[in-house]
This record gives structure tokens, sequence and C-alpha cells, in this order.
């Protein structure tokens, strides 16, 4: 499975890469973006089955990187996570409205983010079941 | 009225006004009242013009200490120091990390070769009692290298708020500069002396060599 981790801080995607090898997930298979409007160009150029994005971002934020991955035909499909410190009722609001997939709030472990994982991964299974 | 002219003392009363008050032209009455009125507006132009005339001159002094003590500048390392504090934290994070997954494998190994040896020592066996605490260390140092890694977070967290503290400094800078070239202080004033830094312990080194050390 490709995942690409959107973070403007290193070392938080250099945790949840951590994070996501240590859960099973193929460690050359994930990549890393540093703001929205670069995971939105590397979005658009290869194929991904999951995105795991910061909020506050320079350039492009999560939230509009959200919005621009729901806006876009190839990709509104796409399962995204949200991973950030941002815990406001209006912003989670915000979030879900914008139709993310799950919402971790820092600081996290590794078995909050092995739950949602598998959360989103059986809503989308039981979507394409019956569909 | 009557009730409002029985509780005032005559006595301290001005004349045009106990004049003007037992007065039985009306036309008199309402000249004496527009005079009273326009005496009493003149006080207040008076006052506002004062208030101006000192702000204009706190505003200027306050423009003028700024740059006579370096303010701007000031503010400006400050907002140097919080970056530097930013990318330390980020190499001391990245350090930990490093160590973290240099060691997993290492600790991934141990027990591997340990459970072998537990499988193939008979019971009772001294290296199978080691291999057994081996393995178990194995474990718990995963583990702890799993939590240190996790730990790091916080450089995200604390380095998110420094950013937002970065943030506020320049809006603070901004408007200090623009107040300062605002009241003119800025006119005349010498740059201040550039500071030369040296990158570490290696440029200190050369820089020494330089002067025979």
């Amino acid at each position: 499975m490709k995942i690409l981790v959107v973070d403007d801080f290193s070392t938080m995607r250099r945790i949840v890469r951590n994070l996501l090898v240590e859960l099973g997930f193929s460690n050359p298979l994930i990549q890393e973006a540093d703001d929205g409007n670069n995971a939105l160009t590397m979005l658009k150029s290869q194929p991904f089955d999951l995105v795991v994005t910061d909020w506050n971002m320079p350039n492009m934020t999560g939230i509009d990187l959200l919005r621009a991955i729901r806006a876009e035909p190839s990709l509104k499909g796409m399962p995204v996570l949200m991973v950030t410190a941002e815990n406001n009722r209006d912003q989670i609001i915000a979030a879900a409205q914008a139709g993310v997939n799950g919402y971790i709030v820092k600081p996290f472990n590794a078995v909050t983010l092995k739950e949602k994982l598998t959360k989103i991964f059986e809503r989308i299974a039981a979507a394409g079941a019956s569909a | 009225m009557s009730a409002v002219l029985s509780t005032l003392d005559s006595g301290s009363m001005p004349p045009e006004l106990k004049d003007l008050l037992s007065s039985t032209d009306g036309a008199a009455f309402e000249q004496a009242l527009d005079a009273l009125v326009r005496q009493r507006e003149q006080h207040l132009f008076r006052a506002l013009g004062l208030l101006a005339r000192d702000l204009h001159g706190a505003v200027s002094r306050l423009g003028h200490d700024l740059a006579q003590e370096g303010v701007p500048g000031r503010v400006a390392d400050v907002r140097k120091h919080l970056n530097d504090v930013l990318e330390m934290s980020a190499q001391a994070a990245h350090r930990s990390i490093d160590f973290a997954e240099r060691m997993s494998p290492e600790a991934d190994a141990l027990a591997q070769n340990a459970e072998q040896v537990v499988a193939w020592a008979k019971p009772g066996d001294p290296s199978a009692v080691l291999a057994n605490q081996a393995v178990a260390f194995a474990a718990n140092c995963r583990e702890g290298l799993n939590d240190m890694v996790m730990a790091q977070s916080w450089q995200d967290l604390s380095g998110q708020r420094i950013k937002k503290v970065v943030n506020f400094i320049e809006s603070v800078e901004s408007s200090l500069l623009e107040l300062v070239h605002l009241t003119g202080a800025l006119a005349g004033r010498e740059p201040p002396p550039v500071v030369e830094k040296i990158s570490g312990q290696d440029e200190a080194d050369r820089l020494l060599s330089e002067f025979g050390f």
C-alpha cells in the first residue's frame, strides 16, 4: 500500500513513517511531502492509497489539501487521515464536513493510529462490498 | 428650577450668573447663555489641542527611543534565536530517531538469535537461561525504542508554538518599524555594526589556526 505522509515538520514525518512501518506497512512505499501544494502535485502524478496529513502547514494547509483532493475527480475517493495538534471543535467539524476519513489529535500513539487506520479500511471495504 | 436655585449658595455664584437668573429680559438671557456655552467650548478645544500636542511629542520620543536603543534590531535577533531553537531541537530529535532506527534491527536480530539458542538448548542449560534473558531484553529495548521515537513528537508540538510566537513577534516588529518610520526617527541613524558569527568548533579551529594556534 502506497502512503503519502504530509507534514511541515520533518521529525513528525519520520515519526509517522516509523509508526506505519511498525504497523506492518512497507517503508519504501511511504513517501513524504512538506506542505499541501507539494502533496497535491505528488498525488496528481503518481498513485497513492492513503494520505496522512497535518493541518498547520505553510503554502497549503491540510484542510485545503483535503478540499482539493475531494474536488479533483481523479482523487476524490482517496482516504485521508488527519493527524494534527488542532483540537478546536470547529476545526474538527470543518474536517468532517470536508470529507475527512479519520482525525487524530497530537500527541498520539501507535495504538490510536492503528485503530483509526483499521476503521478507515473497514469502512472502505464495507462501502466496496455494498456497492 | 426653584428647587435647584434653593440648593445653590448665592454667595458662591458668579455675579453674571446671578444677574442672568434674575433678569426678566429674555433676549439678554439667551445672549448670556450663548456666551457661557462658547466659553466652555473654548476650554474644551484648548484641552484637546494640548492633548494632541502631548500625544505627538510622546509618539516622537517613543520612535526616537526605539531607534536609539536598537529595538528593531533586537527584535530581529530574538526572532533569529527562536528560529535557531527550532532548528536545534529538530536536529536533536532527528539524532534520537536515527539512534532508534539503528538499534531496532539489532534488537530484532538479538531476539531472533536468542530464540534459536533457546530452541536448541537442553532444558536447564545455562545458555538457555541467558538466551531467554536476551529475548526479554530485546523485546524491552524494542518497546523502549518505539516509545523514544514517539516521544520526539515534543519537537513538532513545541515547534508549532515557537512558530506562532515568531509570527507574533514579526507582526510586533513590523508595527514598531512602522512607528519608527512614521516619526522619522530613523533619519540619519547609523546602521548597527554587523557581528559575524562562526558556525561551530571546526570553524573556530580554522579561524584560530590562521593566527598560529
